[in-house]
C-alpha cells in the first residue's frame, strides 16, 4: 500500500507542478497579449500596485530615502553661505521687479476691462504632492497622492509653478500617475512665442531635453525661443510654458523644459475651461 | 539558532529579491546609481536563485516580479515578464548541460546571461513600448553588474554556506 501511495502523491505534486507553470505561461502570455488593448484587467493590476505595492516597496527602501535626504540636507547645508549671498542680490533685483510689476498689473486690468477679456482658461482641479517617482530606468513617471476621489481624471495636465509637467496616464481613489514631458512616449502639440511655429514635442529619451517629432511646414524656430503648448490637440490648455529652444538642428529641434525634473513636490493638476 | 534554521538560504535570498525590487522601483534623484544598482541586483538574485534553488514556484516569482516591474517602469505589461519567464524555460531546457560544467564556467555564463538579460530587456522595451534603446544606460548596468557581480556572488555562497 505504501508505494502506491507515494506514487500517487508524487502523481498529485507533478499534475499541480505541471499545472502551475502552464497556467503561469499562458497567463503571461494573455497579459502580454491584451496589456495595450485591454482596459480593465491592466488599470485593476495598475490599481493594486499603487495601492498595495508602492506603500511596500516605499516603506521597505525609507532607509535609503532617509540616507538620501541626509546627503542633501548636508549639500544644502555646505551652499548656505553662497545661497544667502545670491538670495541677498536676487531680494534687491525682486524689489525692483515688484514696483514694475504692480504697475504692470494695474495696466493689465485696466486694458482687460477695455478689452473685455477673461482672466484665465485653466480650472485648477486639485493640487497635490508627490509619494514616488519611477523616473531612473525605462519611463519617466511620477505618483502623486490624489487620485479619482479629487475628481482627477486621465489626461489632465500636471504643472507646477515653472511650466507644465506632463499629464495623468492613471487614477486610483487617492493617487494617481503622471507620465512627465521628458518620457519619449509623450507627445504635445506646442508653438513658439514668437514666430508662431507649430509642432510637436515629445522626451529625448536622456530626460534632460524635449525633441521635435514635427514641425509644421518645417520652419525651425530661433534659438531662445519660448515654447508653449498650443491646444490644437485638445488634451494640453492652450499657452502653458513648457520650454526654451536650446538647439536647433536642419530637421528638428531640441527644447529644455522650464520644469526642473529633479525638483518635484507640489504639483498642480488643471484643465481647461 | 532556531531562527537561522527558519530562514534557509533560498528564503534569504528571496528577501534579497523584494529589497532589491523595493529599492529599484523608487527612484532617488540625489542617487540614481542605487537604483541601478538594486535593478542588477535583482537580475543577479534571480538568476542564481534559478540556477542553484530552482523550483516551479520561481514561475510565479517570475510572473509576479515581471508584471510589477513592467508595470512600475514601463506602464504596460512585456519586457520583464517575457525576459524572466525566457530565461526560466531555457534553463529547464538547457540544465542537463549546465550540471556537466565547472564552477568557473558556471560563474561566466551566470555573468554572460545577466548582461543579455538586461540587453534583452532593453531591446524588448524598445520593439514593444517604444523606449529608446539608451546606449548609456546600458553600460552603465554593464558597469555596475562587473562591479558587484563577485562580492555578490561571494554574499550568496556565504548565504548558501
Amino acid at each position: 500500500m505504501a508505494p502506491k501511495f507515494q506514487i500517487k502523491v508524487f502523481q498529485l505534486s507533478r499534475f499541480i507542478k505541471n499545472f502551475t507553470i502552464i497556467s503561469v505561461v499562458t497567463l503571461s502570455f494573455l497579459l502580454v497579449f491584451f496589456s495595450k488593448t485591454d482596459y480593465y484587467v491592466l488599470s485593476g493590476i495598475k490599481n493594486l500596485s499603487s495601492s498595495v505595492v508602492i506603500p511596500i516597496t516605499r516603506f521597505i527602501s525609507a532607509p535609503i530615502n532617509i540616507f538620501s535626504n541626509l546627503i542633501d540636507e548636508y549639500n544644502q547645508f555646505r551652499s548656505l553661505k553662497f545661497e544667502n549671498k545670491i538670495l541677498q542680490e536676487e531680494i534687491i533685483r525682486l524689489k525692483k521687479w515688484q514696483t514694475l510689476a504692480i504697475q504692470n498689473s494695474r495696466e493689465n486690468k485696466v486694458l482687460k476691462k477695455l478689452l473685455n477679456a477673461t482672466d484665465n482658461n485653466l480650472i485648477l482641479v486639485k493640487t497635490a504632492s508627490l509619494i514616488n517617482r519611477n523616473d531612473t530606468i525605462y519611463s519617466k513617471l511620477i505618483n502623486l497622492n490624489a487620485g479619482s476621489e479629487d475628481y482627477i481624471k486621465k489626461n489632465m495636465s500636471v504643472i507646477n509653478e515653472r511650466g507644465l509637467l506632463g499629464k495623468i496616464i492613471d487614477t486610483t481613489s487617492n493617487n494617481s500617475r503622471v507620465i512627465l514631458l521628458t518620457d519619449p512616449n509623450l507627445s504635445i502639440s506646442v508653438k513658439s512665442i514668437t514666430d508662431g511655429i507649430f509642432s510637436l514635442l515629445s522626451g529625448n529619451g536622456d530626460g534632460k531635453y524635449l525633441v521635435s517629432s514635427f514641425v509644421k511646414e518645417n520652419k525651425m524656430p530661433r534659438l531662445g525661443d519660448i515654447v508653449v503648448t498650443s491646444g490644437t490637440a485638445q488634451i494640453f490648455p492652450v499657452d502653458l510654458l513648457v520650454g526654451k529652444v536650446a538647439k536647433v538642428e536642419k530637421n528638428r529641434f531640441f527644447v529644455l523644459p522650464f520644469v526642473d525634473f529633479k525638483n518635484i513636490d507640489y504639483v498642480q493638476i488643471v484643465t481647461s475651461k | 539558532m532556531e531562527f537561522s534554521k527558519f530562514f534557509n538560504s533560498t528564503i534569504k535570498l528571496n528577501f534579497i529579491l523584494i529589497i532589491s525590487f523595493s529599492i529599484s522601483v523608487n527612484s532617488f534623484i540625489l542617487l540614481p546609481n542605487i537604483n541601478n544598482s538594486f535593478y542588477v541586483l535583482f537580475h543577479l538574485t534571480f538568476i542564481y536563485l534559478i540556477f542553484y534553488h530552482y523550483h516551479y514556484y520561481l514561475y510565479l516569482v517570475a510572473m509576479v516580479y515581471g508584471i510589477l516591474f513592467d508595470i512600475l517602469l514601463l506602464n504596460y505589461i512585456g519586457a520583464h515578464i517575457i525576459t524572466f519567464l525566457s530565461l526560466l524555460m531555457l534553463y529547464v531546457l538547457l540544465r542537463k548541460y549546465l550540471f556537466r560544467l565547472s564552477s568557473f564556467q558556471i560563474i561566466f555564463i551566470y555573468f554572460i546571461t545577466l548582461i543579455i538579460l538586461l540587453l534583452i530587456e532593453q531591446f524588448l522595451a524598445n520593439q514593444i513600448h517604444n523606449y529608446k534603446f539608451n546606449m548609456s544606460s546600458f553600460l552603465n548596468f554593464f558597469l555596475i553588474s562587473l562591479i558587484i557581480f563577485v562580492p555578490t556572488l561571494f554574499l550568496f555562497t556565504k548565504l548558501d554556506k
